[in-house]
């Protein structure tokens, strides 16, 4: 990742600490009275061993301090314990936030923009991406600053108890940082590239797992062990090489916080035989040389939190800055019950400028009409269909629905009136019943059932042990394909729209399965206007018209026996059932 | 237990790499300990010796305390080198194993585990083997190291002490992380619950975000997903809450056990049975001795999640293969025609057979497409054929040699697939081609491209025939990609040729350059070619028609097309 990159995801993260500053400073906050109560659990605990050791008192005489400590112990784990849970407030608030601005960015963007995207991708941001931020929040923003506060409050004791152990500290301490940052520049780099080089060992393995049955076809397959031997020990060796390196710095740093120590204890411990200084600071400064290095050694692990959510927004801040589609503000209504009357007049569309999809589209559709579009693939006839639901709009031309152009009209008066079933309909996380009137929630059971027996699926609904209810989705019972089309089809009966767009699966299905559904969508086409995307001979056969879509044009309309007729490209894309039939 | 000993017998050969990374960590943190102990001793000690109260010896405390350092930068240095070493020899002995293992089962017993998405399972469950012994093995093992050393010096002391301080140690090193994750328990399955819930809710949402709109529905899928996502935080307010507590206690319990340490040493003081230094040291080094069991929450937290990890892998592991070879091959037949009668196979015993009573007879040469529904059975036929899968009842014959008296790499060899998912693997064309033949030259590699009419379009990418196949950037497109496969099965050159859905999933374009090169393929190749596609049928010479395992339809492409009953409910237009 480019340094400046990096800097503009660390510039979104910090955008976001506006809105948490209250639960975060509380974090800081309660953290920082931690540290200062750890001071003084030294300073009792020093006071303690100095009366004993030293001055040659007993247990009554350093009562009173061994009840402090007491209290004091108490009160460190509830600020620890407090700080944790108020610094979770603040992570929790954003991943919130952050969860639900990417939601509406994405539904924003449209079906048109998510059609052409990797739902796991797309589910891994929404989902992990967002959890990998809490850290971020958490612990780093928190213990950055308490990692700058405790050192310097320590110091603050630490100079009038003894002011050439402080000298030690204040030199030493910011090259801790130093280093770190020079790790996080240099050999932490080479650490990562390492990583990087795992992770494609990695890659590599699976790659030859996946291809385990391809490997085995070209009897390569136990070849190939000694290729993942080879491969994991010439990465240890590489990695070993880099890491021999990368370690020293971590050598540097843990030399400067032990050694520091050390040097501490010697000099007061030299300056204590000569009467220089008193025990009881030289024995607090002691206690307290081990914290005073321990949140900066720490340092390491929240710098790690840090480069792991500016990773994870990556991804987050790239799908926030998709540009939207120009949005549609129609806000015309269609006159209830009119007959539907649908026109494409000379609609041209290109995803690309300069490549287009659509050029001078002209048919049209009206109530009791099927037509069936077929091309091969890529020639247009998706694209057409999602221009129609109103997903994207034409570039140029129009679509007019009883002379409103469609662009004009609201989402919501256009598709109330409008179903659609895709190629690959999707069943959501639910009921069936559920599934079955997701465009009318408050339909009565007797509705769904009336729409599953139109689309030939109550059959096979009320023969699974839980009927309606049975769960599907990915956890559901699995479903064949044939039957999730069934209940796609229920879906549009219930909603009972005057428009039908319907994009026929590509699968082979069983005869008898192939039977039901041709049936079913015979009966909702009736007393309705239907776009279907053919791939079956048996679908065109039965349309009112057909138009062949060629690289975007419609290259020939008309019925199944003038087009066969007419001998052009559908009459060549049936050559081989010419005569099945027809 | 037997797992994780069956893991750890796994990793025998390494052993000394292991005890020397163990033995280091023990060695940084006992340095520690002693460093802290040490210089709290030493101060106290120059302290009385400077207040006239006794001489000292100072030049031995005092080297000590550098030495100590020393060793433990130099040991932690040392430390991380081994340990890394030591993981990353484990990890190599771990995937060689792994894949050894499993290469016999695929992709038989592969295809019976595809209910969940086994390779994202498996690459999981290694991942988190490959940390076992960083963070499992090697620190527990040195903990347990260093309480008992540590225990042992104090006891040298003050038995007592020692064992306050040992209990201690327990406490916060065993029983308090036992007891947070069994309070976590709840909270953490319920986390992975709500968030497998959300999961779907936003993959349901992007999958189906036309027919949301459509149905008007957006409103109530984005409902549902803010309020998964909110019910997502209760579990891990309380799992946050959990861990702050149980760092806390942990704490706790560490400042308890110097205060009593130092309860029980004070009067031993004043009865002279301990001296000063001594009070000091036994304070310090109490405090210190927290640091041998830091690790030992994460590894209980790893260990589970090992242990699982291990019981899935070796379940696959252990699974028989499908297969029995013979003990001898047959030697190979004259021709390559192939004979099936009434064969039945099932993969279960008390499956539905998924061939039943095939009869089928390709000659030496000849062609013969098969259609029907997925499920119909044509996978399992490629299985029989290919030897992935043995067959119940009935025969197969290669030239009139039952299939079963060849081992299944010398089926393999005479056998070249083109199959819709054959895998081209993550390198250069050159490599995927030449793993159809080891030795084959350049311009056999050419040709091969050329026949598959791929040449100029592969000559034409940056790095040409060395350019990568599926990193980013290069990609090759799908057409593209099954033109490979092609110049693939061309150079393989076998008798027998097996084309699943080759042209599957392709625009027109690219079906048309497929179809030109399976054409030069087939020549003089016995040919099964699995189809919905007419252009593709216009190449066989006889169709046979599956449904359930069955074939209920036999006969030349035009005669079944005028009179068959069922090629058409198949047939697609485009």
């Amino acid at each position: 990742m480019p340094r400046t990159t990096g800097k503009l995801l660390n510039d979104w993260l910090r955008s976001h600490v506006g809105r948490v500053r209250r639960p975060l400073t509380a974090a800081v906050a309660v953290g920082a009275v931690g540290g200062l109560l750890l001071i003084l659990q030294a300073w009792l605990l020093a006071l303690t061993i100095n009366a004993v050791a030293i001055e040659g008192h007993g247990l009554t005489y350093v009562w009173p301090w061994m009840t402090g400590l007491i209290g004091v112990f108490a009160a460190r784990a509830v600020v620890s314990a407090l700080s944790e849970a108020t610094a979770f407030e603040a992570a929790a608030r954003v991943k919130l936030d952050v969860r639900k601005r990417v939601y509406a960015h994405l539904e924003a963007l449209g079906p048109a923009w998510t059609r052409q995207q990797r739902t796991g991708d797309l589910a891994n941001t929404l989902i992990d991406g967002v959890e990998s931020l809490e850290k971020y929040y958490a612990n780093y923003l928190p213990q950055t600053a308490l990692a700058a506060f405790i050192p310097f409050a320590i110091l603050v004791f630490v100079f009038p108890s003894d002011w050439i152990s402080g000298l030690i500290m204040l030199i030493t301490a910011p090259l801790i940082p130093f280093f770190m940052i020079l790790i996080g520049k240099g050999a932490e780099r080479l650490n990562q590239r390492q990583w990087r080089k795992l992770a494609r060992m990695s890659a590599h393995f699976f790659d030859v797992i996946e291809g385990l049955t391809t490997l085995k076809l070209f009897n390569a397959s136990r070849f190939e062990a000694e290729v993942v031997a080879q491969i994991s020990d010439e990465y240890r060796r590489s990695t070993m090489a880099v890491l021999r390196v990368a370690f020293l710095s971590s050598l540097v740093l843990e030399f400067l916080a032990t050694v520091s120590i050390a040097m501490v204890a010697v000099f007061i411990g030299f300056r204590l035989l000569y009467g220089d200084i008193h025990y009881l600071p030289g024995f607090f400064v002691l206690l307290l040389a081990p914290e005073f290095y321990l949140p900066l050694r720490n340092m390491g692990t929240q710098y790690h939190a840090r480069m792991e959510a500016i990773g994870a927004s990556e991804q987050i801040v790239k799908l926030l800055n998709t540009p939207l589609p120009e949005s549609k503000a129609g806000t015309d209504s269609l006159p209830d019950a009119a007959p539907l009357d649908i026109r494409f007049e000379h609609v041209g569309f290109a995803y690309e400028p300069g490549q287009a999809v659509l050029t001078d589209i002209d048919f049209s559709l009206a109530h009791g009409e099927r037509v069936a579009l077929v091309g091969p693939s890529g020639a247009g006839k998706t694209t057409l269909s999602q221009l129609l639901l109103g997903f994207m709009q034409p570039q140029s031309g129009r679509i007019s629905v009883n002379g409103v152009d469609l662009s004009e009209l609201s989402e919501d008066a256009w598709l109330s009136r409008v179903a659609w079933l895709p190629q690959r309909p999707t069943l959501f996380h639910g009921s069936i019943l559920d599934n079955i009137r997701l465009g009318r929630p408050d339909a009565t059971p007797e509705a769904v059932h009336r729409a599953a027996e139109l689309a030939n699926a109550a059959t096979f609904i009320e023969a699974l042990p839980q009927s309606y209810d049975t769960q599907v989705g990915d956890r559901g019972q699995g479903l064949s394909g044939g039957e999730i089309q069934r209940i796609a089809l229920a879906r549009a009966f219930l909603k009972n729209a005057q428009l039908v767009v319907l994009d026929e699966a590509s699968a082979s299905l069983d005869p008898e399965t192939e039977a039901l559904i041709t049936e079913s969508v015979e009966r909702l086409a009736h007393d309705r206007a239907m776009l279907i995307i053919a791939h079956r001979l048996e679908t065109v056969r039965r349309a009112d018209r057909i138009l062949v879509l060629n690289r975007g044009r419609i290259a020939e309309q008309g019925r199944h026996d003038e087009l066969l007729a007419g001998g052009g490209l559908y009459a060549g894309m049936n050559s081989l059932y010419g005569g099945a039939g027809a | 237990m037997r797992d994780l000993l069956r893991l750890l017998g796994l990793f025998r050969p390494y052993a000394r790499w292991i005890a020397a990374g163990i033995l280091l960590t023990i060695t940084v943190t006992l340095a520690n300990i002693g460093l802290l102990a040490l210089s709290g001793w030493f101060i106290t000690a120059m302290a009385l010796a400077g207040l006239g109260s006794g001489r000292i010896n100072y030049f031995t405390p005092a080297a000590g305390i550098r030495g100590l350092a020393i060793l433990r930068t130099g040991g932690r240095y040392l430390e991380r080198l081994v340990t890394h070493e030591a993981t990353f020899r484990l990890l190599s002995r771990l995937r060689v194993w792994f894949y050894e293992h499993l290469e016999p089962l695929a992709p038989a017993r592969l295809q019976y585990y595809r209910g969940g998405d086994l390779l994202s399972r498996i690459r999981a469950d290694i991942d988190t083997l490959d940390n076992f012994y960083l963070r499992v093995l090697a620190p527990s093992i040195a903990a347990a190291i260093s309480v008992l050393v540590v225990i042992g010096f104090m006891a040298l002391f003050s038995v007592p002490v020692a064992l306050t301080n040992l209990a201690g140690l327990l406490l916060a090193g065993i029983a308090l992380p036992l007891l947070a994750q069994r309070l976590g328990r709840a909270p953490g399955e319920r986390t992975v619950a709500v968030r497998a819930e959300l999961r779907s809710a936003v993959a349901d949402a992007v999958r189906g975000q036309g027919e949301l709109r459509v149905y008007q529905a957006g409103r109530r899928q984005a409902e549902r997903v803010e309020r998964l996502s909110d019910e997502l935080i209760t579990p891990q307010r309380r799992q946050a809450h959990i861990n702050g507590l149980s760092a806390a206690l942990s704490g706790l319990v560490t400042q308890f056990s110097v205060w009593i340490a130092v309860l029980i040493a004070i009067p031993l003081v004043s009865q002279k049975s301990l001296d000063g230094p001594g009070l000091a040291m036994i304070a310090l080094f109490v405090m210190a001795s927290f640091e041998s069991i830091n690790a030992l929450p994460l590894a209980f937290q790893t260990l589970g999640e090992t242990l699982a990890a291990a019981r899935r892998i070796f379940e696959i592991v252990d699974t028989r293969p499908a297969v029995t070879e013979p003990a001898e091959d047959a030697s190979r037949p004259a021709s390559f025609g192939l004979r099936l009668t009434r064969l039945r196979m099932r993969y279960t015993e008390n499956a539905a057979w998924a061939l039943d009573s095939i009869d089928l007879d390709v000659p030496a040469g000849g062609r013969l497409g098969i259609i029907g529904a997925t499920g119909s059975g044509k996978t399992s036929l490629l299985n029989v054929l290919l030897r992935f899968w043995d067959y119940q009842e009935g025969e197969v014959e290669i030239g009139d040699v039952p299939l079963r008296a060849f081992r299944g790499e010398t089926v393999r060899s005479w056998c070249a697939v083109v199959a819709q998912q054959t895998h081209l693997f993550n390198t250069s064309v050159r490599q995927n081609l030449l793993l159809a033949r080891p030795e084959a030259s350049e311009a056999e590699l050419i040709e091969a491209l050329r026949q598959a009419n791929i040449h100029d379009e592969i000559m034409a990418l940056p790095e040409g025939l060395d350019t990568f196949v599926g990193e980013t950037g290069t990609r090759l497109s799908g057409g593209q990609a099954r033109r490979v496969a092609i110049a693939r099965a061309l150079l393989k050159d076998a008798p027998i040729l097996i084309l699943d859905e080759p042209t599957e999933g392709l625009d027109a374009e690219s079906e048309h350059a497929v179809l030109q090169a399976l054409q030069i393929l087939m020549q003089d190749r016995t040919t099964l070619l699995i189809t919905h596609r007419p252009q593709a049928l216009s190449y066989v010479d006889d169709i046979a028609v599956m449904s359930h395992g069955r074939i209920i339809e036999r006969g030349a492409p035009t005669t079944l097309l005028q009179e068959g009953r069922h090629l058409s409910a198949y047939a697609h237009i485009s």
